[in-house]
């Protein structure tokens, strides 16, 4: 494996997450990221391909999204439009078929990283309609008896917020990987991507007040890494001394977002 | 290569075909292993499992077969039993562990020091210590145990507080991920959502406009306008929840809530019913939980206006003395209609097509001594109330 990919500048991965990107490269399988929201799932293919020197191209999944419209459209209404005026090439199906996302991937003459967000957003049998295409990275157009193949094999990366259990068919040919939430030293490196001149002392009591309320048991929601990030911008902007952090817990509003949370939080302090 | 390791996954029930197994044999073969079993166990784990609720199994059949080369320290299981003592998280209470650490500097851990000690003190310890500053033990300040006042130290079981513990040893991490638990509402959303049978076939009128097939027919055309028409795709499931109320249920009452919820919540059903009844269905099925007579409908009544195209869940413990089940008169809280209870099970089963019986409390394998629960596993297919079961009964309910 010539070609690794590693953490960047502005993206810190576990060796785990690591060695799953490189082992899927290498395996020549997508990879499919599960992991609770703000581990950092779709920035993952962001740092891939900047890792690797390579274009991303982003596929957002929405609950109407067809497989299909991955591959290619065909627009038929230009092709109505054009055939009521009688303009030149209505009969050249060709002109109305546009690539979409997988195929656009498939089309490019470098390799690319492809990311499919979201996939559990989509309809159940989604992940289905793919498989042949991901597998032999190839898909046959009808309209116009066109193949399009893979000129370089994309590299696949999948991310789901397990909102609807993915076919089992379709999980066998990936390779899985689950993003734990960061440990204390990770976030540490993480939010050091983020604020390089934070001040040591506000950076410490803010992630042991952090930790301490993802540790009780009754919040509901649980504050994510997004959260510290913006807790820790509020803390900074507004000046706020390391040693009264703990004692008033001020902008807790950013860190919680539920009311009932918040009451929970200030029961325990 | 490794083949028993195969066989024991299997046996620890992970689901593993065979092309996933070639996969792992491929990517050893390309050295991604680098001959380390550490990174053998990361590898076999993205490629075998996809799911994090099996990682906990996963963990089980890999220690199981790989036990005797790890050489790692193994924590006896006198020592996990001084340590699993769940009642000195309640004697140390949140907020003073908190402030506990609040001097403490985290970088000021060595942890080769620490790892030393902690071998050290594994040789030579042979009694329970609770609250000391050296040995491992609960409520300490040592860097060893768990429960304690330290930051950074090396846990040996009980619960993870504060996740900052840098090396877990014995810990199954994954273990609140497995789906043998009792769910919650969200995991029974996601598992009714599997009730989906998309149908064009439906009875109704051609209303959509078929928009691909109107333009291709009018390009034929020379350009004139034909449209065609088809039927719309919808979700043709229809749901009948049956669930037994009161008596022996109440220490369930928070479950069946959750799953009441989840289905309602659930909008993707054609239509859905809801009906109770109190330890067994007999001819008459209460509107409300409270299960009140004269709030209710006939059991005739549902028969006849409810289709056999009705996918029916049947939730409750079937903990009925034999003659709630058997005998005619068995009814004591309304009437029986003249059929003991089994004959309107019998009934229920003999109108629709799709039925599952979903049990909260369910003996695992047969239970001869829970008769009413033998009898009825015979009539309907039982699971039990959690993920993993409830997965299963949709599976059932969509199996043609």
């Amino acid at each position: 494996m010539g070609t690794n990919f590693q953490s960047t500048q502005d993206y810190v991965a576990s060796r785990e997450l690591m060695d799953s990107v490189n082992v899927a490269m290498a395996l020549e399988k997508p990879l499919l990221i599960k992991g609770e929201p703000g581990t950092g799932k779709t920035m993952l293919a962001k740092a891939v391909a900047n890792s690797l020197s390579m274009d991303l191209i982003i596929w957002n999944i929405k609950s109407t999204t067809k497989a299909q419209e991955g591959l290619y459209t065909y627009d038929t209404i230009q092709r109505l439009y054009d055939g009521q005026f009688g303009e030149e090439g209505v009969d050249d199906i060709a002109k109305y078929i546009k690539l979409g996302k997988l195929g656009e991937a498939f089309d490019r003459q470098e390799q690319v990283v492809l990311l499919i967000d979201e996939i559990d957003k989509a309809d159940l049998e989604f992940p289905n309609d793919l498989l042949w295409e991901l597998d032999q990275m190839e898909f046959y157009i009808p309209e116009t008896k066109r193949t399009v193949k893979a000129k370089q094999r994309p590299i696949v990366i999948i991310t789901s917020n397990a909102e609807k259990e993915l076919p089992d068919a379709f999980l066998r040919r990936c390779i899985f990987h689950y993003i734990d939430f960061p440990k204390a030293e990770l976030m540490e490196e993480i939010v050091g991507t983020h604020f390089p001149n934070i001040e040591a002392n506000l950076l410490k009591n803010a992630m042991e007040v952090f930790y301490w309320i993802r540790g009780i048991k009754d919040v509901r929601k649980k504050p994510s890494t997004s959260e510290l990030i913006d807790w820790l911008n509020a803390l900074q902007m507004n000046g706020i001394p390391a040693e009264t952090l703990k004692k008033e817990l001020p902008f807790l509003g950013v860190v919680i977002k539920k009311d009932e949370d918040l009451e929970t939080v200030r029961h325990y302090v | 290569m490794f083949k028993d390791f195969f066989y024991v996954c299997k046996a620890k029930g992970l689901d593993i075909s065979l092309s996933e197994w070639l996969t792992l044999m491929d990517a050893v073969d390309k050295g991604l292993c680098e001959s380390s079993l550490t990174r053998f166990y990361y590898v076999a784990r993205m490629i075998l499992v996809k799911n994090e609720t099996e990682y906990d199994k996963f963990d089980m059949a890999f220690e199981e077969h790989f036990k005797g080369i790890q050489s790692e320290n193994d924590i006896s299981e006198k020592m996990k039993r001084w340590l699993d003592k769940e009642e000195m998280n309640d004697l140390l209470h949140e907020e003073d562990k908190f402030w506990m650490n609040k001097q403490q500097e985290m970088e000021n851990i060595d942890k080769e020091e620490t790892r030393k000690q902690f071998e050290k003190r594994l040789e030579d310890q042979d009694s329970e210590h609770n609250g000391g500053t050296k040995w491992i033990g609960t409520l300490g300040k040592t860097s060893f145990g768990n429960t304690g006042g330290n930051v950074g130290g090396i846990r040996v079981g009980g619960y993870t507080g504060y996740q900052s513990a840098f090396q877990v040893v014995g810990e199954r991490k994954y273990r609140d991920f497995r789906d043998d638990r009792v769910l919650d509402n969200r995991q029974f959303q996601q598992a009714l959502r599997k009730l989906r049978q998309f149908s064009t076939k439906l009875d109704v009128p051609r209303t959509e406009l078929d928009l691909d097939g109107t333009i291709d027919k009018t390009c034929n055309n020379g350009g004139y306008l034909q449209i065609v028409m088809e039927k719309p795709r919808k979700n043709a499931v229809k749901l009948l929840l049956l669930m037994d109320s009161g008596g022996t249920m109440i220490p369930y009452t928070v479950l069946l809530n959750e799953l009441f919820q989840s289905v309602h919540k659930s909008n993707h059903f054609k239509d859905v019913k809801t009906y109770f009844f109190h330890n067994c269905i007999y001819s008459k099925l209460y509107n409300t939980p409270e299960c009140e007579n004269g709030d209710w409908i006939d059991t005739e009544w549902m028969f006849r206006n409810l289709d056999s195209d009705y996918k029916v869940i049947i939730v409750g413990d079937a903990a009925m003395a034999p003659e709630e089940l058997y005998s005619d008169q068995g009814n004591y809280r309304g009437p029986n209609g003249g059929l003991s209870g089994m004959d309107w099970l019998r009934l229920v089963k003999r109108h629709y097509k799709k039925i599952v019986w979903m049990n909260p409390k369910m003996a695992p394998g047969k239970a001869p001594w829970r008769e009413a629960e033998t009898a009825i596993k015979e009539l309907f297919p039982m699971y039990k109330l959690t993920v993993g079961g409830l997965n299963l009964a949709m599976d059932k309910l969509m199996s043609r």
